[in-house]
């Protein structure tokens, strides 16, 4: 991903765990905790993001689709990907986005369990002196093995003082 | 079932228009929609009062756009996105989003759509914007 210095906002990924742009490996992997997706966290995503689309909420209709079932948002399960990742990683490693390229490749249906497999792919020069910028690459895994989910997200992640 | 016109109606594929502009209604963001938010992601970085996880104003952007002058788009799945995040947001600031069609492109099952979009916060900057890929349904034949 190319992107224009004016992505970049000001802030950074706190470092509060000690962990500094310089102690990321490229190529470092992280495997996250399981976690089982339930009815209730696809209506509380509906009733706070105020999605209602049928694919979501209406099971009748759903038994007749591809899927045969309600499926997650897919948004969702971007959301549960950084949640699960924040629990398997430095701090570094997750923290603020600043970009990210993501593809929705099959359903997270109500049941399954899944967890997150990252790699730091790549590490590159930050807006300034201060700040390094960190891409790593992403895979929300279900218990059959599919990847559901995959992309990359960018962090901009300070540098240690020198 | 008696569904009326509004309860039925959808935009299908073949409704969709390119380089439409359309405008959502904003919402002010709160501390209740960022406790929920952190609720159901479980994500444990989300602690600090006042500031807005990334993801949160996408999320909200996809509900905001049922509210707009047209009828739901009949999304069979959304396929991907690109997305930058360009300033950060607090409790206490008022989203909206503006997106446009960029491009349609027939499908066996479907359409791709895609769909620029930006949010924008109550000062009129653009604070995040990106692409979306959506799969849409065809006009059913009756």
């Amino acid at each position: 991903m190319r992107h224009p210095a004016t992505w970049y906002s000001s802030r950074t990924v706190s470092a509060d765990d000690g962990m500094f742009f310089e102690d990321l490996q490229l190529g470092q992997e992280f495997t996250s905790p399981g976690r089982t997706i339930t009815e209730a966290d696809i209506v509380i995503f509906a009733g706070l993001s105020g999605d209602y689309n049928v694919l979501h909420t209406d099971a009748e209709h759903m038994k007749a689709s591809i899927f045969g079932e309600r499926i997650a948002h897919g948004l969702l399960g971007l959301g549960i990907e950084q949640g699960l990742a924040a629990r398997g990683e430095p701090a570094a490693a997750h923290g603020l986005l600043s970009a990210l390229k993501w593809k929705f490749k099959g359903p997270i249906k109500i049941g399954d369990t899944v967890h997150v497999l990252s790699r730091i792919a790549a590490k590159s020069d930050g807006p300034d002196a201060r700040r390094g910028l960190v891409t790593v690459e992403r895979k929300l895994v279900n218990q059959h093995g599919d990847v559901v989910q995959e992309g990359l997200t960018e962090h901009l992640m300070e540098r240690r003082k020198p | 079932m008696s569904g009326g016109v509004l309860a039925t109606a959808r935009c299908y594929f073949e409704d969709v228009e390119l380089d439409v502009p359309l405008e959502t209604p904003a919402m002010t963001l709160t501390p209740a929609h960022v406790s929920l938010f952190a609720g159901v992601t479980g994500d444990p970085t989300l602690r600090e009062p006042g500031v807005v996880p990334d993801l949160l104003p996408l999320c909200l952007s996809s509900g905001l756009g049922w509210r707009v002058p047209r009828p739901p788009l009949a999304v069979l799945a959304f396929m991907g996105f690109e997305w930058r995040f360009i300033e950060p947001l607090s409790v206490g600031d008022t989203i909206h989003s503006v997106s446009r069609t960029l491009t349609k492109r027939s499908m066996r099952e479907g359409g791709v759509v895609i769909e620029e979009r930006r949010i924008i916060n109550q000062k009129g900057a653009t604070v995040q914007a990106g692409k979306l890929t959506l799969l849409v349904e065809r006009r059913p034949t009756a």
